[in-house]
């Protein structure tokens, strides 16, 4: 019993793991203020995103409803007024939802949209107190007007393209002070700090 | 079903290694179904034959050098056919490749996708790729080709069924193929919009997303859809009707493909257009009380419990004379009975189903089926012809008219029918005109004029000839409501029973006092009888009136207590249609809440007067036993139908006729917007010699006076076929005075105001 008590050398050897990581650098994020960089795919909450001239992309196709496994995503469609075109083409949605809490984050309707329309973004931040908040529509999903990208395919002859699926040199769709921003396929802008801050 | 070929008629052949024995004249896209293989196909359709464009039927016949079209190639003996391999593989992706040539890839936008033909067979036998480069046409997209299609020029694949439905089943021919080359395209022949009683079906026709209906365009996908299947309660005919719902919302109606019986695979506009009634936020929710002259809303026990203490004490009082109800051709067959059994159980006699002007709708022993009308060698009309009434057994006149039989309208107000048809002054001249070789004629009657239709039956009744009687009606289950019992003097089956008041009867009462309780189940007289201005009278005199019914209608304003009720769509049944045949409705959705069915509400009733009810099961074997019991006994035009005699409306004047229109009238046309361009503009028509003795044009605006009252701004039209001395007036509507003057009395015309331009009548 008293040789154990005084067994200096396993308290020094025990006291070195703590010691050593003393001095090791921290793992921990000091979260908020301090974001952590996520895997280039990771699947986060959705955004709908706009074509340079700030017309909506999805046509309200409801594809990606069909594709999506967990039944999370309800589209109804609607005619565009050709006076004020809310889309390119005839149709459009008028009403998107998505319903996160039964979101499982795969991804197949981002595969799913023939005009990449619906993107995963790595924002991750939707806590709440209600259910009822999870059910995401357009008006939360929706890019700003002015964050758009690309040309609508109206504007191009002959109407819609063979590359309808693809869209070229995406960066950024959203303001920082959302949080992320917004990535295409591959590329992750780290987030500023400053911008958080602000 | 014929009788088995005799083997002569019969030819062998082989397709895909399967020999088989089919009829001589069969077409090879039919026969290789029967080895269950399928060809695609584009422009045959089965209702509408072939006609050899689109090719990609392609199959291989032995001996003969090129691929042959499915489609347009008849069996021959010993004929080797093979539908699939090398080389059928090889055309049929050619086919297809050039039918994509000008054909947009916007499946993602277009309402067809998922259940295009075009879709389905590029991908079960296209290339995937196209070797042509250039840029693809572009074409209008989004063209109006009338109030309820339209047309996308770029999807068109002219494959001309639309044309060809236009021509051959409805025989209007307002669709064509315009120009030549790239810049073929579909549309009316005179530019005008295209308007008729069947334009939807041509949506279904379409095998790509180029017609598409106004109603639907851009809602859903058609996975999105639950289906249920039905049939059709707007008219006598009962089509088997596909009900498409999402969210609990009916979207669309379609055809019943392999429904030869009835709908002849073809619905009209009314039944497939007005849907749109079922999700009106006008419909009445709560029971309704009215209470010093205002509506207050109620529960459905107090309601109940006013209604049974307003019946009790009528009996009391005067005895079950003093208490009627009348509904039924609204009604399904379950709650028709249910309705006649729980009142005869009260000793109530007073039962009518006639609300309206028609007096019957059970064409006795002499009734014919639909596939008998088309194989008529004559038909005669009298009354109002079924075009308005029950547009798709009109679309089986016009098969039997194309085929050769006389059309024959005895007295006729409506305007001419876009076929060859004769017509006469009387039913002598109608027998008159009948071909001596003809041994099979078709009576169509309105059910109106019983002694006309007597008298008709007896003129047109020979030695050697079969005569089919049918009669179209106004009210969907008129026939079934007759066999379930609502008739004031025969119950259950026909059975004769003890005779109460008809429908006129009961206002003749009221109106002295006599009736205490009356209750309309799913009927707006005070709109649709011949005489609104008496029957508005007749209602207001009685204490308790009770009235079912989705909507405020003119009568249900007149009403003591309202009662909501279940719409067509939402409830299960049974019917029986003009020809006899008993038909399921099925209920595709709920009703709102708060609102019960006709048959919970006669249920409800019985419990609050105790009386004891049937249970489920013997409901349904004596409605099954009813609704197929003969109607023996019944003659056409029969006595005991007919009204008692009408009040002598001879005068000064012309005289007034309202017609029937498919989409006139009040209820359920009115609550929807979308088809508001269909209903007809209030028109009414002249005999020319009239016309120019009062110096109207046609074109002109002009108001009809009556002594009830005023039909204003009438659109003034010459029709050569109407007899001097009449007016005819189309275009009944909520709100209009029309039904305040009666049908038949003596009009003037006044305020006649020119046109500048004058139309062509």
């Amino acid at each position: 019993m008293r040789k154990q008590l005084f067994n200096v050398g396993a308290i020094l050897q025990g006291l070195g793991i703590t010691f050593k990581y003393m001095f090791a650098k921290r793992p921990t994020i000091e979260y908020p203020s301090i974001k952590k960089q996520h895997a280039p795919r990771f699947h986060g909450l959705h955004e709908l995103r706009r074509y340079a001239d700030g017309k909506e992309r999805c046509i309200g196709c409801e594809l990606c409803s069909s594709a999506c496994p967990a039944n999370a995503i309800t589209v109804i469609g609607a005619e565009n007024s050709p006076d004020a075109r809310v889309s390119p083409g005839e149709r459009r949605a008028a009403s998107y939802e998505i319903d996160e809490l039964r979101c499982i984050f795969c991804g197949l309707c981002e595969e799913a949209c023939p005009t990449d329309a619906i993107v995963l973004t790595p924002r991750f931040e939707m806590a709440d107190y209600r259910r009822g908040a999870f059910v995401y529509s357009k008006d939360r999903l929706l890019v700003p007007t002015d964050a758009g990208v690309g040309t609508p395919p109206d504007e191009r002859p002959n109407g819609i393209p063979a590359d309808l699926g693809r869209v070229a040199e995406v960066k950024s769709t959203t303001n920082v002070d959302r949080g992320y921003s917004a990535t295409h396929r591959g590329e992750v802008l780290k987030t500023e700090r400053k911008g958080l801050a602000g | 079903m014929s009788s088995a070929p005799a083997t002569s008629d019969l030819v062998s052949l082989t397709i895909d290694g399967v020999p088989l024995q089919v009829r001589k004249g069969t077409l090879l896209v039919e026969a290789t179904k029967m080895v269950k293989q399928e060809i695609p196909v584009y422009c045959y359709h089965t209702k509408l034959g072939p006609a050899g464009l689109c090719r990609v039927c392609l199959v291989e016949v032995e001996g003969t050098p090129k691929l042959q079209i499915g489609c347009n190639t008849p069996v021959a003996e010993g004929m080797v056919v093979r539908t699939r391999g090398e080389n059928v593989e090889k055309g049929r992706a050619m086919v297809l490749e050039l039918l994509l040539v000008n054909h947009p890839l916007d499946c993602p936008i277009c309402d067809k996708g998922g259940e295009c033909d075009l879709q389905d067979y590029a991908i079960a036998y296209g290339r995937g790729s196209s070797d042509l480069a250039d840029p693809k046409t572009s074409k209008p997209k989004a063209v109006d080709l009338g109030p309820t299609i339209v047309l996308d020029e770029e999807r068109c694949v002219v494959c001309q069924r639309c044309v060809r439905f236009d021509d051959l089943i409805v025989g209007e021919r307002q669709l064509v193929l315009k120009d030549r080359g790239h810049r073929n395209m579909i549309a009316t022949a005179t530019g005008d919009p295209y308007r008729h009683n069947f334009t939807g079906n041509v949506t279904e026709l379409c095998p790509v997303g180029a017609l598409t209906s106004k109603t639907y365009r851009f809602k859903s996908r058609p996975w999105d859809l639950r289906r249920t299947e039905t049939s059709c309660t707007q008219c006598s005919v009962g089509c088997r009707m596909n009900i498409d719902l999402r969210h609990g919302n009916v979207l669309r109606t379609m055809s019943v493909e392999g429904d030869d019986a009835v709908s002849d695979w073809w619905l009209c506009d009314r039944g497939r257009y007005n849907i749109g009634y079922i999700d009106s936020p006008e419909r009445i929710k709560q029971p309704l009380l009215r209470r010093d002259g205002t509506f207050v809303q109620i529960g459905w026990d107090d309601a109940f419990a006013l209604w049974a203490k307003a019946i009790r004490s009528a009996i009391d009082a005067g005895g079950p004379e003093r208490v009627a109800a009348i509904g039924g051709g609204r009604l399904t067959n379950e709650e028709a009975y249910l309705l006649a059994r729980t009142m005869r159980s009260l000793g109530v006699k007073n039962l009518d189903w006639r609300a309206g002007r028609q007096r019957q709708a059970t064409p006795g022993s002499s009734g014919g089926t639909l596939l008998d009308l088309e194989r008529a060698g004559a038909i005669v009309t009298i009354g109002e012809s079924p075009a308005e009434l029950a547009p798709v057994m009109d679309l089986r006149v016009r098969k039997a008219v194309r085929h050769g039989a006389r059309l024959i309208r005895v007295a006729a107000q409506e305007a001419p029918p876009s076929m060859p048809f004769q017509d006469v002054a009387d039913v002598a001249a109608a027998a008159a005109a009948i071909p001596a070789n003809v041994t099979r004629v078709a009576l169509i009657w309105d059910g109106v004029d019983n002694a006309l239709a007597h008298a008709a039956f007896a003129a047109l009744s020979r030695e050697g000839r079969t005569l089919l009687t049918y009669i179209a009606g106004e009210q969907g289950n008129a026939r079934g409501a007759e066999a379930m019992g609502m008739l004031p003097f025969a119950g259950p089956g026909y059975h004769v029973a003890d005779a109460g008041h008809d429908f006129d009867g009961i206002c003749d009462a009221a109106l002295s006092g006599k009736i205490e309780t009356l209750a309309i189940f799913g009927a707006n007289p005070v709109l649709n009888s011949a005489d609104g201005a008496h029957v508005r009278a007749a209602l207001q005199a009685i204490p308790f009136l009770v009235v079912t019914e989705l909507f405020m209608t003119e009568t249900a304003k007149l009403a003591s207590l309202v009662l909501p009720a279940a719409g067509a769509f939402e409830k299960s049944g049974s019917m029986v249609n003009l020809a006899g045949d008993v038909l399921p409705t099925s209920a595709a959705l709920a009703p709102p809440d708060g609102v019960l069915g006709d048959f919970e509400i006669v249920v409800g009733l019985a419990r609050a007067l105790e009386i004891e009810l049937p249970d489920s099961d013997e409901i349904e074997r004596a409605t099954i036993a009813a609704a197929a019991a003969l109607p023996v006994g019944i003659a056409f035009g029969d006595e005991r139908f007919a009204g008692a005699a009408k009040k002598d409306l001879s005068g000064e004047g012309l005289r007034l006729h309202v017609l029937h229109h498919a989409f006139a009238g009040g209820g359920t046309l009115a609550h929807d917007e979308r088809i508001a361009a269909l209903q007809p503009e209030p028109t009414a028509a002249f005999a020319a010699a009239d016309a120019d003795r009062l110096g109207i044009r046609a074109g002109d605006r002009i108001d009809l006076v009556g002594a009830g009252g005023t039909i204003g701004d009438l659109l003034a039209e010459r029709r050569d076929t109407l007899a001097p001395g009449n007016v005819a007036f189309v275009g009944l509507r909520s709100g209009s005075a029309a039904n305040e003057i009666a049908v038949g009395s003596r009009v003037r015309v006044e305020n006649i105001r020119h046109s500048d331009v004058p139309v062509e009548a």
